[in-house]
């Protein structure tokens, strides 16, 4: 077909041309598809990564979180809350501040410890019956709970400084509440005193004869000698009131004791661990689907434990690794990449298991709570929000907001400057190429009037004109693909991390305590092509393509024969 | 009936503010199977009207009949026609595509009208030129060039065959045999040939020479044969 050599022979023939025109256009697409990628990628893993309750099949989490105000209220009403006092934040404080270690009951000196310590961070801990409360509100399909503590590892030598204090001498007095003689005591007790010859008047009566030892009158009202009727009375009380007042001087005393000592070495690490409802393998605080390797908890709920990418890399566990948690030992069963925010957390257990771990039987700090549709999630927020004022529900969006770090902010730049940045490398690139066509159509006014002159007609000049356009267009497509994957490639092997962290809790700096709970998970960069991405590309290049041979060929049609040959190369 | 009547034919160009008359009440029969030289210094309307002949302008004014047709009440798509069946076109810069070999260069002709590669290179083969059909016109001599040119304006046995001053870029000696070769390959395949020159030794050798001055016939030396 002569015009296909043609077309193929103004390509290969004019390189410089057409290399000019491919790279350009070729840049531009590898442009848009780098950065349509690259935003894939972006929200990809902003979805896995910041999407925190959709990757746990959870529209809403409804937790108990401690207000910044010393307002009451708290642990009572319908949650019932830890041991039903009031003041929930004086209780987080009081139950983060158990983390000071009491050496003391960690062994002998010397001897070497481990030990957890399990807090409950940021969030109160209520009863688990609360999800039944919330499963049983309108538009929800369920809810499970979920416990999530900040545990705090600390091992180290007990150490040993010892103190010696010196205690005061101290005289107590000490009142004591007799019991009430019987009826019988009190009869031996006036025949003994008669005996004595101490003469006693009858009490009141038998019955609340009692009240008669509190004032001295029944006793001392004789009126005979007081020593002798003192001696009398020592020798007649029964035995059981015979001392009813005493005095006692401690002696003075040296103590020592081993005190808060300044140098040990004992670490702390702190992580978070989860208690996970592993019957409810879809929804709960880690789910099936995060598991990237090994299984799920199993349903029995043994000692098994879950544990998240990051922990496990930097604790080199992996699957069927033991984990001791204060003398009980948990098999790894899987390693799991929860996503951030919310609950999420290092180590996972099965939720009976934490709870006897952490002394917090039948307690949870979370509900998780699946609408029936999505459609139903902000009226069930509000329907929960009515029953359980106190509590705090989150959704998707809410519990995102609290997710930085780089990773958002590239997301947010991809979206924002990647579209941007998409758009002018595409208008560059067609630009280019619509110029590279226009120009070399100037450059062949003479030729495209010779083919006139030829015989060829309007049509078939124009014709052979927009169809070069649209090779390099097709040809840019190929190599601007071409390039955008090797981008994209080059991204997935050598992409810098990005990092995304998770604040939740409240930090009590007025208080001196902070149960900020920080997740941090780095995400490395990649840029997954899609068929989409590539037909985007290649759509570009071709209309880029088109628009060129548009510009050239309309020049093209203008042009008379006559006119065209007599310019002047 | 003769192959071309031209009536009061005219062309104006507008340059600006002045009109230009680069033809003015040309009237003039050609008939067919003769060879015409249209004589006359540059500017003197020879171009003008060779292509107005070939139908790629129209007149200004007046009339151009070619095999009885009109060419002036042609649409654009006939006149197109025309010249891929009915003219060659042979020009001073030879006008072969650059990115095409001399034997792409006559396909560029043959293949719209639905000629086959071997015809064209039968034609190369007649300019003697086989042997070089593959070669780029950038590497052909301008009398190789030209040759192909001849080629390519023959290659549909066209009823005219129209050269614009097809010598001027070219040597005496290679000059001399280009007309030479035209002239032959023109008889021998039955087509008219109308060329423009300036080169009064090269208009001699048409047996009927058309000089122009200023846009107007000068004269006719030579007569039409019967």
């Amino acid at each position: 077909m002569f015009y296909l050599r043609y077309l193929r022979n103004e390509l290969v023939r004019r390189r410089t041309r057409t290399i000019v025109t491919l790279v350009g256009l070729g840049l531009g697409v590898a442009l848009v598809v780098a950065i349509a990628s690259l935003s894939k990628g972006l929200d990809r893993a902003q979805h896995k990564t910041l999407d925190p309750l959709a990757g746990i099949g959870t529209d809403l989490t409804v937790t108990l979180q401690p207000q910044q105000q010393q307002n009451g209220g708290f642990g009572g009403g319908n949650f019932g809350g830890p041991g039903g006092g009031g003041g929930g934040n004086r209780d987080l404080i009081q139950s983060n501040l158990s983390v000071l270690t009491d050496l003391s009951k960690l062994g002998k000196p010397g001897t070497h410890f481990v030990h957890d310590f399990f807090l409950p961070g940021t969030q109160l801990t209520f009863q688990q019956s609360a999800a039944q409360q919330i499963a049983s509100l309108d538009g929800v399909q369920k809810a499970t709970t979920g416990l999530t503590l900040l545990a705090e590892h600390q091992e180290g030598i007990v150490p040993k400084i010892v103190a010696t204090l010196k205690t005061q001498a101290k005289t107590l007095t000490i009142q004591r509440n007799l019991p009430r003689p019987s009826a019988q005591d009190f009869a031996k007790m006036q025949a003994c005193l008669q005996k004595l010859g101490v003469s006693i008047g009858r009490p009141q009566t038998q019955q609340n004869g009692g009240s008669g030892f509190g004032g001295g009158g029944s006793f001392g009202g004789g009126g005979t000698t007081r020593s002798a009727d003192r001696s009398a009375f020592q020798k007649c009380l029964p035995a059981s009131l015979r001392r009813f007042r005493t005095r006692v001087t401690t002696p003075s005393q040296t103590l020592k004791q081993v005190l808060n000592p300044p140098q040990t070495n004992i670490s702390t690490t702190a992580y978070t661990i989860g208690g996970v409802d592993q019957t409810s393998p879809t929804m709960g605080v880690v789910t099936t689907a995060q598991v990237t390797k090994g299984t799920f908890l199993s349903p029995a709920g043994g000692k098994e434990a879950l544990v998240a990418t990051s922990y496990a890399a930097k604790h080199s566990l992996k699957v069927g690794s033991k984990l001791d948690l204060n003398g009980t030992t948990f098999t790894v069963v899987g390693v799991v990449s929860p996503p951030l925010g919310g609950q999420g957390a290092d180590v996972y257990l099965p939720l009976k298991q934490l709870q006897t771990l952490a002394n917090e039987k039948n307690l949870a700090n979370v509900v998780l709570v699946h609408a029936k549709s999505s459609s139903d999630v902000a009226k069930v927020k509000q329907e929960i929000q009515a029953a359980l004022p106190e509590a705090q529900v989150a959704s998707s969006k809410d519990v995102a907001d609290t997710i930085s770090g780089s990773l958002v902010d590239a997301s947010n730049l991809s979206h924002d400057l990647g579209l941007a940045l998409s758009i002018v490398a595409a208008v560059a690139a067609f630009l280019l190429a619509a110029l590279l066509a226009l120009s070399s159509v100037g450059k062949r006014v003479r030729e495209l009037g010779t083919l006139k002159a030829l015989g060829w007609t309007q049509r078939m000049v124009v014709r052979q004109v927009a169809a070069e356009s649209l090779a390099t267009g097709i040809l840019g497509g190929i190599v601007g693909i071409a390039l955008g994957v090797a981008v994209a490639v080059a991204i997935d092997e050598f992409g810098p991390s990005l990092s995304a962290s998770s604040s939740t809790g409240t930090d009590f700096a007025n208080l001196g305590v902070s149960t900020v709970r920080t997740a941090t998970r780095s995400v490395s960069l990649s840029a997954p092509v899609g068929i989409t991405v590539l037909a985007i590309g290649f759509g570009l290049a071709l209309l880029g393509g088109l628009i060129a041979g548009t510009a050239g060929a309309l020049r093209a049609a203008r042009l008379r024969p006559a006119d065209a040959l007599r310019q002047v190369e | 009936m003769s192959l071309y009547e031209l009536s009061g034919v005219a062309r104006y160009f507008q340059r600006g503010p002045t009109t230009v008359r680069a033809l003015d009440d040309v009237s003039l029969e050609i008939e067919p199977g003769e060879f015409v030289a249209l004589e006359g210094p540059s500017g003197s309307g020879k171009t003008t009207l060779l292509q107005i002949l070939g139908a790629l302008d129209r007149p200004s004014a007046g009339t151009v009949t070619f095999d009885g047709r009109d060419l002036v009440e042609q649409p654009d798509s006939a006149l197109a026609e025309l010249r891929l069946r009915s003219f060659g076109f042979v020009f001073q810069q030879f006008n072969l595509i650059p990115t095409l070999t001399a034997l792409e260069n006559v396909e560029a002709k043959l293949a719209p009208a639905g000629g086959t590669r071997e015809r064209a290179l039968e034609l190369l083969a007649e300019v003697g030129l086989a042997e070089r059909a593959d070669h780029l016109p950038a590497h052909l001599s301008g009398g190789e060039q030209q040759r192909v040119a001849i080629a390519r304006a023959l290659s549909v046995e066209p009823r005219v065959v129209l050269a614009d001053e097809p010598t001027g870029n070219l040597d005496s000696a290679t000059g001399g045999e280009i007309i030479d070769l035209l002239a032959n390959l023109a008889a021998e395949h039955g087509s008219t040939v109308i060329v423009a020159t300036h080169d009064a030794s090269l208009a001699s050798r048409a047996p009927r020479r058309v000089a122009m001055r200023d846009g107007k016939l000068a004269g006719i030396v030579g007569a039409i044969p019967a």
